[in-house]
């Protein structure tokens, strides 16, 4: 089967200092397939989200990543976006004065336009989009907000996972949206997500807990040290991680150099 | 003045205004408060006239003008149920009402700024209407500027009297295609509301310089919104006497400017001289294209004005780096119980809120509009007809829509 990322020992620096961040990192991701990345702290796990969403202040140093067989790295943000690629924020944004619904509506109808489909007419998406937020237990008094504004940290990340719902990704890279969230809510996030889940769809599942992958449980586990990879498992490898730490890695991490 | 009829008042306050003038020359070499004004562009050829303006979109109208003044001439519609009649029949009058309000805020304006542009208005009217409203309405009285190019300086001359407890709207619109100077004095009874909406539009090709001027008494309000969609130069200049107590004022502007070197200036000066009145002004700016927009908003607070509240909050959004925004607020404050705020910034558009919009898929420049957007709002906000707010962003956002695909 195609896969649906691949990323060939990419290498990528950040703009404004002279810093890699990424330093040679392959990863294959096919249709259906839910991948989880683990890592310590500042490891470049968020990084690496960035640059597949298509955030700049970053230099391509080196490699590759393709999706659908086409170059990626080419391709503008909304192009990305209406591509089928999404990511949940590690930390979503306030944005004072566009309300939440017009933002939301805008957003899906663009996407639409762009893959050459007919806009959502604004009855439609009010239907689709009550019924997401009342699945995700989002209050209406929320939806009439601007985008995340006065959202405590658990609501926007629910937020993410009502527009990843509206706007029907292919390709979701959720960066540590488990953080944050209450007990409660992780159940209704990952109930959101395993929902969405489906046998086109994949997920590269950021997080530093073995908690949500009891909830989405991953096919693969990746340990992220320094800007690699430098472990894949099964999910066994998450529960490793919990016990024991990242030292094990760390000088795997080292020895690469 | 030959050719104009006018009454022995008139005549003799002229004269006494006529000692006291000053030439604009003079006095932007030396007052800050005119030094960054670019108001000598008079001279620019008029490249083309499109026949659009601020009423009409796409063919239909946004407001009914009920007033239309072309050139010199004022055409009124008919059966209104306030008070109308040219400022110049008055002024021939020996027996006006006018007699009593005609040129005293021109004159009370220049006592802490000098006004030349205002003054040479008062000596040499043109055109103009004397407005009184006896009742309220809660339909705005929209007022529609023509200034022909056959004409080379148009001074238009106002009166506006809202009696006790009367609310009124009044929305100014229209196109100018020759140097326009307008003065307005306006006098607020007792609980007598005004909301003025100013709307300029891109037809405006020839400096506007508007004052208006505007005395209110006890539990008065006034609300003043501005809107500057490419206008080649407008300078606007507000002062207002907060005189009872209980006074309400809003003073708002929005201006969106990316035609190179084209500028808004707006001046304002509020004096709280009773106690327990609110002011605020909001100002925002959008500009790219190396223009420049200008802000000075003054509070003056009187010993005797207790328990002022003053905000004032001035921003800009600078989409590209030869851009300016000169702001200027200020407070002069001679009491002691009072609050009085203002902030102003300038920054360009947010690089994280932008990269969060496209990677959900919208489109860059419909991103940018929705920021821009964003941006104003404050200031739209600050229209209580929801009407007319509703209105006005429908039609800021179509334009909007166009200011990135010049
Ligand atoms: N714009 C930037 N400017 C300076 N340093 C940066 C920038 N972006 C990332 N870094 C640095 O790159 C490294 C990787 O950051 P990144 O956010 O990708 O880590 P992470 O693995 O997501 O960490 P965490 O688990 O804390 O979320 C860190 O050392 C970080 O300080
Ligand atoms: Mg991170």
């Amino acid at each position: 089967m195609a896969n649906m990322l691949n990323i060939d020992d990419l290498k990528v620096s950040l703009e404004e200092e002279e810093k890699q961040i990424i330093k040679g990192l392959s990863l294959s991701i096919n249709p259906g397939e839910v991948h989880a990345i683990m890592g310590p702290n500042g490891s470049g796990k968020s990084t690496l989200s960035s640059v597949l969403a298509g955030k700049d202040g970053y230099i391509i140093d080196s490699g590759t990543v393709n999706f659908d067989g086409s170059d990626l790295l080419e391709a503008e943000v909304e192009e990305r976006a209406a591509l089928g690629i999404f990511m949940a924020f590690q930390y979503p944004i306030e944005i004072p004065g566009v309300g939440n619904m017009n933002f939301l509506r805008t957003a899906l109808n663009s996407q639409r336009k762009t893959r050459g489909q007919e806009e959502l007419n604004a009855a439609d998406f009010l239907k689709l989009v009550r019924g997401i937020a009342k699945d995700l237990e989002i209050s209406d008094e929320m939806m009439k907000r601007p985008v995340n504004v006065g959202a405590s940290g658990g609501e926007k990340k629910r937020n993410e996972i009502l527009q990843m719902c509206l706007l029907e990704p292919r390709f979701v890279i959720l960066d540590e949206t488990d953080s944050g969230l209450d007990v409660d809510a992780m159940k209704l996030v990952s109930k959101g997500v395993n929902n969405f889940s489906s046998s086109s769809r994949s997920f590269l599942v950021i997080t530093h807990y073995q908690r949500l992958l009891n909830y989405i449980v991953p096919d693969f586990v990746h340990i992220m040290v320094d800007g690699r990879i430098v472990k894949t498992g099964d999910k066994a490898l998450a529960l490793h991680v919990e016990e024991t730490g990242y030292k094990d890695f760390l000088q795997l991490g080292k020895e690469k150099h | 003045m030959s050719h104009v009829n006018t009454s022995d008042w008139y005549n003799s306050l002229r004269q006494e205004l006529e000692c006291n003038s000053l030439s604009i020359e003079k006095v932007s070499r030396r007052s800050e408060y005119w030094r960054k004004s670019n108001l000598d562009i008079v001279s620019d050829l008029v490249q083309e006239i499109s026949e659009t303006d601020l009423i009409n979109l796409n063919g239909t109208h946004l407001y009914e003008p009920e007033l239309t003044i072309v050139g010199d001439i004022m055409e009124l519609a008919s059966g209104k149920s306030y008070k109308i009649s040219s400022i110049m029949d008055e002024i021939a009058d020996e027996g006006s009402f006018t007699k009593n309000y005609f040129g005293k805020l021109e004159e009370k304006s220049q006592k802490l700024v000098p006004r030349p542009l205002a003054r040479d208005n008062s000596l040499s009217p043109k055109v103009g209407y004397a407005l009184s409203l006896p009742e309220s309405s809660k339909k705005p009285l929209v007022i529609h500027n023509k200034t022909k190019t056959s004409v080379n300086n148009c001074f238009q001359r106002n009166l506006i009297i809202v009696n006790k407890g009367v609310e009124a709207t009044i929305i100014e619109t229209g196109n100018n295609l020759s140097v326009f100077n307008s003065v307005t004095e306006i006098y607020l009874d007792e609980n007598a509301k005004l909301n003025y909406l100013d709307l300029t539009g891109e037809n405006n090709i020839f400096p506007k310089i508007s004052h208006k001027f505007c005395d209110m008494a006890e539990k008065s309000t006034f609300n003043h919104f501005g809107l500057r969609l490419n206008t080649k130069s407008t300078r606007n200049e507000i002062e207002l006497h907060l005189n009872g107590p209980g006074i309400n004022t809003s003073i708002a502007n929005v201006s969106l400017i990316n035609k190179k070197h084209h500028f808004s200036d707006e001046n304002v000066l509020i004096n709280h001289n009773a106690y327990e009145c609110k002011s605020r002004q909001v100002f925002k700016s959008v500009l790219e294209n190396d223009c420049t927009s200008i802000v000075r908003g003054k509070i003056y607070v009187a010993p005797e004005a207790q328990k002022t509240d003053g905000y004032q909050s001035s921003r800009s959004l600078l989409l590209n780096e030869n851009s300016r925004f000169l702001c200027k607020p200020e407070l002069e404050i001679y009491a002691d119980d009072v609050i009085c705020s203002h902030g102003s910034t300038s920054s360009s558009l947010d690089k994280e809120s932008l990269f969060y919009m496209l990677s959900r898929g919208v489109h860059k420049e419909k991103a940018k509009e929705m920021l821009i957007t964003a941006f104003i709002s404050e200031a739209l906000d600050e229209i209580e007809d929801e009407g007319i707010k509703s209105a006005l962003s429908n039609y800021i956002d179509i334009w909007t829509s166009n200011f990135f695909h010049e």
